[in-house]
Parts: structure tokens; sequence; C-alpha cells
């Protein structure tokens, strides 16, 4: 009992003032120091909180990280968040364009002839992540409707981990098509126009949910969690946070809509089956 | 070439000199430029190798694992962002390639494609310690194997652009060419100066060596070279052989002038009887006359006698005083000349009991624009030469004529034939030898002095001693035994 109440007893400044560990997947344009530097600033004033911004090559470092309590909160796609349901809870979902949904773009390098996945037998394909929705998932569940795997559909296929990396891949000419995620190459085609001049979009699929933050289960209602929450939510009220939102090219966050990523569900489904 | 040559030896060798120097320098230029462009050439290709094993080791640190993981991504970033940090710079293009060949990135992978086979882009690669900037081609492949933990795991092949290198090598060489032709140009300037200098006193030897009057003259003591080097000691060498020349012209002329007088005197005895002779007849002419002096066709025919006595003597006296006239160097041979002459030998013909053939035409001398004296000369010592070969009672002739190519006249004998050494006088220009006497050589002199020729044959028992003068007043060289 003593030594409860010592323990209770004992102030927590180490804790206290331990940053929040924030993990991000290369979702956005996370090799932009400027933008990680505003979504910085705006989460740690909102938060009043120092904010420590982790990135890794790969989704599944950062889920690793999540999942094993590393992190406190992450950032991911909705495809690790499905794959890990049962131990992640959503936080927050951003909003683009006014929805809190995004697409997965079939891209080419300008000046080839194909105009759909069908044309691009044979070709090298650039992916983002095994664990990107848009940057695989999508691509894979759609050559399997059609009745073939990524595998064998083209010559060779990599993975560049990262969107901006994709469209990189394509227009640089290391390979001819890419899956990549549409909220970045669309925000590419604003901020580095002469990168994605040298690709062309050759397949959109259907809305599917946008990537969302994820927390751990049980830090799911905590402090600090319900505080993240309210920074994101809050940002368009601060300077900072406008301006880490308009960095980021998005109008916002909000609490994730029941179903919204149905759609990354099935192609989940379909890519087990 | 040949007349190139040529035309070098013909140069003055005041030139001559300097230009061979400058020759030689250029040469000298040539070879260590070579020397330079070689050791920059060498030094280049260790700079590129030094530069190329970096980049290979830096490359072979980076991309070991991502190669082994067959990371294409990664191993393309590498690559990209490696040749965006050295863009501009000597990394043109490089390519990666997995353990079989196949190419896993390459920094444009539009010029290499993944999958594809490295071999098509490593064609013309060499290995690091063979790499060289070369001449011709702007850039260079580099072939290296990709070693990470102690094995290979992949190979390296760059492109370096050694545009820069090649651009150095031709300005060094530029510059080179522009400094070895200016250096040339000045050193040779002043080494034509130096050289014309120095050689001063060898142009003042050839120029008094074929003076004003084509005899070598003597140089002034001013222009002698100081001192007692080569060139001083050459030219008062020259100068003295100069001295020995003029006195020995100076003692063959007064040779030449004494032998018309030793010719005169060998006849003395004979014009001495040939004066004496008729005396007797005229002193008995005058007694006759002075005996007879009333009868008047006695003293008649005695004067007559007289008178031819006294005109035989006045011919006698003429022709010796003419022979030793030396104020008729510019009268032209007449006929004349030669009645003299068989006039002033004929007596001594007689004393010896010599026959003499004279067969001297009409127009012996018509058109022969000749100085007599000299002719004189050589028709007096050849007939008095041939005189003292014959001996007593033998046979000599005088054969004269004029033809359309000039003038010829022939003394021949029945002598016994020249000896050798009267051969040399007369047709060679060997040195007398004591004792020979100088007629027959100023008989060659004089014939050579006049532009004739002298031919000798011996036929028949007879010496032939035939003296040629073309119309244009030059003969042709001595033809012996002709």
């Amino acid at each position: 009992m003593m030594g409860g109440l010592a323990l209770a007893a004992i102030p927590l400044p180490s804790l206290a003032r331990m940053p929040f560990r924030l993990g991000l997947t290369p979702v956005f344009l996370d090799n932009d120091a400027e933008i990680i530097e505003r979504l910085h600033q705006a989460l740690s004033t909102a938060m009043d909180r120092e904010i420590e911004l982790v990135q890794r090559r790969t989704y599944a470092e950062v889920t690793g990280l999540l999942l094993t309590d590393t992190l406190d909160a992450a950032w991911l796609c909705g495809f690790p968040y499905l794959q890990h349901a049962d131990a992640l809870d959503l936080l927050a979902v951003p909003v683009w364009q006014g929805k809190p949904l995004y697409r997965s773009y079939l891209i080419a390098a300008r000046g080839t002839q194909a105009t759909g996945l069908s044309d691009l037998r044979g070709a090298t394909h650039a992916f983002s992540d095994p664990d990107s929705n848009s940057g695989y998932l999508v691509t894979a569940t759609d050559l399997i409707r059609m009745g073939a795997r990524a595998e064998t559909w083209f010559s060779r296929s990599i993975f560049a981990y990262g969107h901006r990396n994709v469209v990189r891949a394509v227009a640089e000419g290391l390979v001819d098509s890419g899956s990549v995620d549409g909220y970045v190459w669309e925000t590419l085609a604003k901020v580095e126009p002469e990168l994605t001049r040298g690709t062309r979009v050759i397949g959109k699929s259907e809305w599917l949910g946008f990537p969302p933050v994820c927390v751990g289960k049980d830090a799911a209602g905590n402090e600090a969690s319900r505080a993240l929450r309210q920074a994101l939510i809050g940002l368009p009220e601060s300077m900072a946070g406008r301006a880490a939102l308009s960095a980021l090219q998005l109008d916002g966050f909000q609490e994730a809509p029941a179903g919204l990523f149905d759609g990354i569900a099935r192609r989940m489904r379909l890519l087990e089956s | 070439m040949n007349r190139a040559l040529h035309r070098l030896t013909t140069l003055p060798l005041s030139l001559r000199l300097p230009l061979l120097g400058a020759a030689m320098m250029l040469l000298v230029g040539i070879v260590a430029s070579q020397q330079v462009l070689s050791a920059l050439g060498r030094v280049q290709d260790a700079r590129l190798q030094e530069l190329a094993r970096l980049h290979v080791e830096g490359l072979s640190v980076a991309l070991g694992p991502l190669v082994l993981r067959r990371d294409i991504w990664e191993v393309y970033d590498t690559l990209d962002r490696a040749a965006k940090a050295s863009a501009g710079r000597r990394m043109a293009l490089t390519a990666v390639a997995d353990d079989g060949g196949r190419v896993l990135a390459a920094s444009d992978p539009r010029q290499v494609p993944i999958d594809s086979a490295i071999t098509g882009f490593a064609e013309g690669a060499v290995a690091l310690d063979q790499l060289s900037v070369g001449a011709r081609d702007e850039t260079v492949r580099l072939i290296a194997p990709l070693d990470y933990q102690g094995r290979m795991v992949g190979q390296i092949v760059s492109e370096l652009d050694v545009t820069d290198l090649q651009t150095e090598r031709r300005h060094a060489l530029l510059f080179l060419l522009l400094g070895n032709s200016l250096a040339t140009l000045i050193l040779a300037g002043l080494g034509y100066l130096a050289m014309r200098q120095m050689l001063q006193p060898v142009t003042t030897l050839a120029r008094h060596m074929t003076g004003a009057e084509g005899a070598p003259q003597r140089i002034a003591e001013a222009e002698v070279p100081r001192g007692d080097g080569e060139l001083a000691r050459l030219t008062r060498t020259y100068n003295g052989m100069v001295d020995a020349v003029s006195a020995k012209a100076e003692a063959e002329r007064r040779l030449a002038e004494r032998e018309r007088f030793v010719a005169l005197g060998r006849l003395s005895s004979s014009l001495a009887h040939e004066i004496n002779n008729p005396l007797g007849g005229l002193l008995n002419a005058t007694d006759t006359i002075r005996n007879f002096s009333d009868r008047p066709d006695v003293v008649r025919a005695s004067a007559a006698l007289l008178e031819r006595g006294l005109l035989h003597l006045r011919d006698v006296a003429r022709v010796t005083l003419e022979e030793n006239r030396l104020d008729r160097q510019d009268n032209h041979l007449t006929r004349t000349d030669f009645e003299d002459i068989r006039l002033l030998i004929e007596p001594e013909l007689k004393r010896k009991q010599q026959a003499l053939d004279w067969q001297v035409t009409a127009d012996a001398a018509k058109g022969v624009a000749l100085p007599a004296a000299p002719l004189r000369q050589i028709m007096l010592n050849l007939i008095l030469n041939a005189s003292a070969a014959v001996g007593h009672g033998g046979q000599i002739g005088l054969h004269a004529m004029a033809g359309d190519d000039g003038f010829a006249l022939e003394v021949r004998d029945t002598g016994p034939g020249l000896p050798e050494a009267a051969r040399a006088r007369l047709l060679s220009d060997a040195l007398l030898t004591p004792g020979g006497g100088v007629g027959l050589r100023l008989v060659r002199d004089l014939v050579s002095g006049l532009g004739g020729r002298i031919e000798h044959a011996r036929e028949d028992g007879t010496t032939r001693i035939r003296v040629f003068f073309n119309s244009m007043g030059h003969g042709n060289r001595d033809r012996a035994d002709a």
C-alpha cells in the first residue's frame, strides 16, 4: 500500500516532459521539410506539448511501432488500419476537397500510348508500398478483377516507398507506370508541376476513405489522444494550423464517418480471396 | 624535297646556321612539348583514376546492401542523388547491375533501362587501372566490381565526361605551340644576329676571296679579328696565301718577260751572223763603188747590192726591235707577224741545217682578233722548242690557218717527242719541276689567257702541237694525245 502510495505520490515529470510521438507514413509529401515543420508547430501549439514526428520508410515499420506502443499515434493508410482494426482506433480523418475521401491514380510516363491498366501488360511498374491502399491494393485488386496478378502482369514491379517516389520513378523513366495516391499526385501537380508533367493519369479508382490518424485501442480514450484529436480537428482555427493545412493542401480533419473504409475493405477481401 | 635541300645548301652560311639552330630548337620544342603533354596525360589519367576509384568505392558502400536486396528504387534514388550532386561534373551516367549482369538501375534509366544486360552499356568500358582520358572520345567508360562484405554483388559501369580534361590538354598544346613558336622565333632571331656577328670574318674572307677583279684580295688589318682565335689565324693565313699568290704571279710575270729575252738570246748568235755575213759583201760593194766610181753601171749594181743588204739589215733590226717592244699589246695578229717570226728563226734553222715547212695561208690572220704579242711569243717558243728537239738536220713545220670556227696553229717536228715533264708543263697546271725551263709553261699560260686550247699528238715519228682559238676568243679545255 505504502508502495502504491509512494508510486502515486511520485510526480511524473519525466513522463510529462516526454514528447508526444506521432508516426507519419509516406501518405503525403513526407519528404517536404517545410510541411513537416508546419505540422509540427501547429500540433505542438494546439496540444501545448512537444510533438515528435516519427518517420519510417515503410508503412509496416510505422504500423509496427504503433502496435507496440512505441508511438502514441500514427497517420496511417486505410489498408493497414483495416489490417489491424482490432488493435487500432480511428482518431481523425483528413478532409480533402470537402470530403474525407481520395482516389488511387494509375499513371504512365508521358509519351506512352497506354490508356489503362490493360495496356500495361509487360510494362515495368512502380508501387508505393505493399501496405498502401492507393499505392498497391487498388491496382492489385483491379488486376485480380481482370483475372491477372501483379507479379505476372508486369514484367517488373518495384516498391518505391513513397507516392512522390512513384511519380519520380515514372517521370524519370525508371518504370513505365505507377500506382499513386491521387491526393499526392494532385498536390504535386500544384507544387511541383515539372515532376507531374512527365506523367499522365490513365486511370482513377473509386472514391475511398482518406488515410486516417489512428491510435492504439488502449490509448484511444486517454488525454493525449483526445488532445491530438482536438488539435487536428481544431487546426483551421489557428494560424499555425491553417498554415499547416495549406501546406498539406487539406481542408481540415474530422471524425471518421461510419463505413468510410468499406471500399478498401472490399478490395482487401478480394485480395485475400 | 631535293630542290628544297639544294636551295638550302646554296644559302649563305650566315643564314644557314641560324636556320639550322632554329630547326634544332623547333625539334627540341616538339620533343619537349611531347614530353609535357605525355606527363600531363599521365597526371590526368592518374587524377581520373583516383576520382573514379573514389566514385566506385563510395557507390559500393552506399549501394552494396541495396544491390544485395535488389532494392531497385533505392539503387536508383542513390544514383540519382549522386548524379544531381555532381551535376555537370565528371560522372555523366552510372549504371548498376546485379551479379548476373542485369541492370538494376541507372542514373538515366531511359538510356540504360532496368533489366537490360549491362554488357550493352559496358561495351568499350575499361577497368579502373586502365582508365585513360584519351584524345578522341568525349566520354570514357569504366567497369568495376561492386564489392560488399568481401564479395562481389554486382557491377558498376560509369560513363565519365572527360571533355574538360581534353580541353585542358588542347589548351596546353596550344600554349606550348605558341610559347615554343615565340621562343623559337626570338631565339632564332638572336641566333641569327649572333651567328652573323661570329661569321663576319668568314663573310669578309669569302668576299675577299672573290674580289672585284675575280682574284683574291688581301684583308685589311682593321678587318682581321682580334686575338688568336681560329678565325684570326685563318684570316692571317689567308693574307699570307694571298701575298704568296701575288708574289708568285709577279715572279711568273717577270719570268715570262725574261723568257722573251731568253728566246732572243738563243737567237742572238744567229742574228749576229745574219748581220755580220752581209757586212763583208756590203763593204766589198762600197770598195767597188769607190774603185769603179767612173763606171756608172758598176756603181748602180753595187748600190743596188748595198741597198738590198741594208734593207735586210734593217728588217733584221726591225724584227729584233719589234720582238722587244712592250707597247704593242693591243695590236692584232697580222700576216707580217708570221713573216717576222720566220725572219727571226730562219738564220738559227739554217745554222742547224734544219728544214722548215712554212705554211701560212694568205688569210691565216684575217678576221682573227687575237693580240699579236702573245701569239708571236707562242710561235717563237714552240718553234725554238721544236728546233731544239729535232737537232741537226731535222725537219720543222709550221701551219697556220683561219677557219669559220677560229684560228689554228700547228708546230710539228721530227724529234724524239716531248718528254713527260715537258708535256706536263705544256698541257697541265702541275707544279713546275726545277730545271725544266718555263718556255712551254709560258705557252700554256698565254694560250689559257687568250681562251685557247692546246692539243698534243705524236704520229708517225712526228710531234704535233696544235693551238686552237675559236672565233669568240675562247678555247676548250686541254686534250692530250688527241
